[in-house]
């Protein structure tokens, strides 16, 4: 299935996490980088910066040392103690002297493990053959080590100092935890501009969704405040672009809630006067010449049904301009089927419900709930010799439309009849507009038009609920069952009346003078069993 | 019989609607005076009040509302409002104008004449008819059609006297909107609640001190309407 939501490729893993939280990842990413790059740079520059400063240092002392062991070497007993007794330095002193005769080098060092013998090459001939002052860093045994070397003024032969510079590497690393730090800091504070960013630039995102969504459920005049958003040169044009989209989507809807409301005023109005000629007409019957009774007789049954016909139109029509409204009262609601059955069937019509129900009070729309009977019962008269039970039943399932959602409650009113049953590839069908099924159109010809089951499907879809058919459980026949949302009428309101006495009463709710019964109903015109016919 | 003799004013200016609605209710017994706009029924009922109005709502001229409020204003006869849509809008808004009841077009005029019998129909003889019904400052006497409150005695229409005789004779008792409709109105269906729910708000703005917290007409939410003391 091409569902929009998940054609995303996979190998996007950030697919399913919301824009504004990428938008955030995205901020503290940039905020780590920028923070570590910084990090690093300023490690790298004051390191750098160290170590000049040290080698500068050691250069200049190794100048002056140099110049001190010039006036010792010449002396015809040298060693160490006398070399570098007098020396102030905080490396490893060593010297080297050439003997020009021999070739051969005298290296004399207080320590042999950092003496002159252990110092690079190059380092050394660079001091020793070139005669210039040398500097060299390198790293033995993981150690990091600065060795500096000079001529000794006037003899053949070099002052070498070797440095240990772990100092400057432990210094270094002691700073990491403040730049660390600082880089977390930069991190968050990347994060929560994110955050503020996204939300900002989401706001209008979030106030449209309010909006269509308040849309969706019929309140077509919300719109999104423009004036907060007029300033902005990106903003403004999606607000005003939407706003204008829900302006012409409620103009739109207006004028076909209009159409059908001027349609139904023209057509009721005739249809007055029909039935009012065609009562005088039905009163002067016995007057009449048989030909004119029978013509009269079909005239009669006809405008019934054209006037039924019109009702259902109209009804059908405004649900599809949306001009519906719901209209939610507290419904007791076995006895409600109780009423409807007595007044909705010719015969007597049993209802049969779980005694748990009994006084169970449901917020529904009780005009409708008692329309899909009304429709249920008049569709089983035509094709199965009326309605044989009605059966109350609570269920538990997740909403048909997400199957693995939380389950929600449920109640069932089932209305059983003893016909011939519907046969399976007929049962999506019935649902259907001027959908008789195969087995209706065989039928007599005082069928109905076949609305009666559309309108009793738009009847609970309105409320949240479903509608269709089955076998009748125990025997042949039909089922055709209604399933609301179980809402129970919350009975826990405001009871100001305090005088109100419970035994007055045969069921349990709280009264409470907070709320009229919402007794809104949209009325429809003359309801079937109220037809003159 | 309640039809012989009854007049009725239909306020229409439909001529069709007018003249076959007069035809139907005339072979039903009644008699039948027209209006063809507001002014002219206002002038008419003023100069010889009929027994029952019917009014279409939507009349060139001053509307149907309108014409309902003036004829309220000066009697409680029963007023039948003809609607052409069944707006929730108009229904109330014809309720609080002031009708006793509301159908819509097209209605079958058996089911008129039905209402409109309902409509005429006396309080219902009921034990110890004579009887003083108290519910704290409130007494009513439903066989001279009295209500007093506090002493002073309380207008009511018809209508909303029925109501409350209904309620008085049932004390403590919960009625449900649906015998209600049944009762007062005649209604065997399932009828319209906003009938009862805009008949109730209006009799508590006579018989309440304060009609926003009612003491004696109730709402017992779910399922109906109580009188108590």
């Amino acid at each position: 299935m091409a569902d929009p939501r998940r054609s995303r490729p996979r190998f996007w893993p950030l697919a399913h996490v919301g824009l504004r939280a990428r938008i955030t990842l995205a901020f503290s990413l940039g905020a780590l980088v920028v923070s570590l790059l910084l990090i690093i740079a300023s490690a790298v520059l004051i390191r750098q910066n160290l170590l000049t400063q040290r080698e500068r240092l050691v250069s200049e002392r190794v100048a002056v040392n140099a110049a001190l062991v010039a006036d010792k070497v010449g002396l015809p007993e040298i060693d160490a103690q006398t070399v570098f007794g007098s020396l102030s330095t905080a490396g490893k002193p060593s010297v080297v002297l050439q003997d020009q005769s021999t070739r051969s080098d005298l290296f004399i060092s207080v320590d042999t493990a950092y003496g002159a013998a252990t110092l690079p090459q190059s380092l050394r001939s660079e001091v020793l053959d070139k005669r210039t002052t040398a500097v060299m860093r390198y790293e033995r045994g993981g150690e990091l080590l600065l060795a500096v070397g000079a001529p000794i003024p006037d003899r053949p032969g070099a002052y070498f100092e070797v440095n240990q510079l772990g100092d400057i590497e432990r210094s270094l690393s002691s700073l990491f935890i403040p730049l660390a730090t600082i880089a977390a800091v930069t991190c968050a504070f990347g994060a929560t501009l994110g955050w503020w960013a996204s939300r900002r630039v989401l706001r209008p995102l979030a106030d449209i969704t309010d909006v269509a969504e308040s849309v969706a459920k019929g309140r077509l005049d919300s719109r999104v405040a423009y004036s907060e958003w007029a300033d902005d040169a990106d903003l403004a044009p999606l607000v005003s672009t939407f706003n204008d989209m829900v302006a012409a989507l409620q103009d739109r809807i207006d004028r076909d809630a209009r159409f059908a409301s001027d349609v139904s005023h023209e057509l009721r109005s005739p249809l007055t006067t029909f039935n009012a000629s065609l009562q005088v007409l039905a009163n002067a019957r016995e007057e009449m010449p048989e030909r004119a009774q029978l013509a009269l007789d079909l005239l009669e049954s006809d405008m019934a049904r054209f006037t039924q016909l019109v009702e259902d139109l109209l009804e059908i029509s405004r649900f599809d301009a949306g001009a519906v409204r719901l209209e939610l009262d507290e419904v007791e609601v076995v006895e409600t089927v109780e009423m409807a059955a007595r007044t909705l069937s010719q015969k007597p019509l049993p209802v049969v419900a779980d005694e748990d129900l009994r006084g169970v009070i449901i917020t529904c729309d009780k005009r409708r709930l008692v329309r899909v009977l009304a429709n249920f019962i008049d569709n089983a008269s035509k094709y199965a010799e009326g309605a044989t039970r009605i059966v109350l039943e609570r269920s538990e399932h997740p909403d048909p439309g997400d199957a693995e959602g939380e389950p929600h409650r449920w109640i069932r009113i089932m209305v059983d009849d003893e016909g011939p049953g519907v046969p399976e590839s007929e049962r999506g069908r019935i649902f259907d507009r001027f959908n008789r099924g195969t087995l209706g159109g065989s039928r007599g010809s005082d069928l109905g038009v076949g609305l009666g089951l559309a309108l009793a499907a738009e009847h609970a879809r309105l409320q949240g609920g479903s509608v269709w058919v089955e076998s009748r459980p125990d025997g042949p026949g039909a089922r055709f069952v209604l399933e609301l949302p179980y809402v129970e009428a919350d009975s826990t309101g405001d009871s100001s009346d305090d005088e109100f006495r419970l035994d007055e009463v045969t069921f349990g709710p709280r009264p409470s003078e907070a709320r009229e019964p919402t007794g809104t109903h949209e009325v429809v015109v003359v309801p079937a069993a109220e037809d003159d016919r | 019989m309640v039809g012989v003799g009854t007049r009725i004013l239909t306020v229409e200016d439909d001529e069709r609607i007018r003249t076959s609605v007069r035809l139907a209710l005339e072979d039903e017994g009644w008699s039948i005076e027209e209006a063809t706009n507001g002014e002219e029924a206002i002038a008419a009922f003023g100069a010889n009040p009929a027994d029952v109005v019917l009014i279409d709502i939507m009349l060139p001229g001053i509307d149907g509302f309108e014409v309902c409020r003036q004829i309220r204003r000066q009697s409680d006869v029963p007023i039948v409002m003809v609607t052409a849509r069944a707006d929730t809008h108009d229904v109330v808004a014809g309720l609080e104008a002031g009708a006793d009841d509301y159908l819509t077009k097209p209605f079958a005029p058996k089911e008129l004449s039905a209402r409109i019998r309902a409509l005429l129909r006396r309080t219902r003889a009921t034990e110890g008819a004579n009887a003083r019904l108290r519910f704290g400052s409130l007494e009513i006497v439903p066989a001279e059609g009295v209500v007093t409150y506090d002493g002073e005695e309380v207008h009511l229409t018809k209508t909303e006297f029925r109501l409350l005789v209904e309620l008085a004779t049932n004390p403590h008792k919960v009625l449900s909107r649906e015998a209600l409709l049944d009762r007062v109105w005649g209604h065997n269906y399932f009828g319209d609640g906003r009938l009862v729910d805009v008949h109730i708000r209006r009799l508590r703005t006579k018989v309440e001190s304060d009609p926003a917290n009612p003491r004696h007409v109730v709402t017992v939410r779910g399922l109906g309407y109580k009188l108590q003391g």
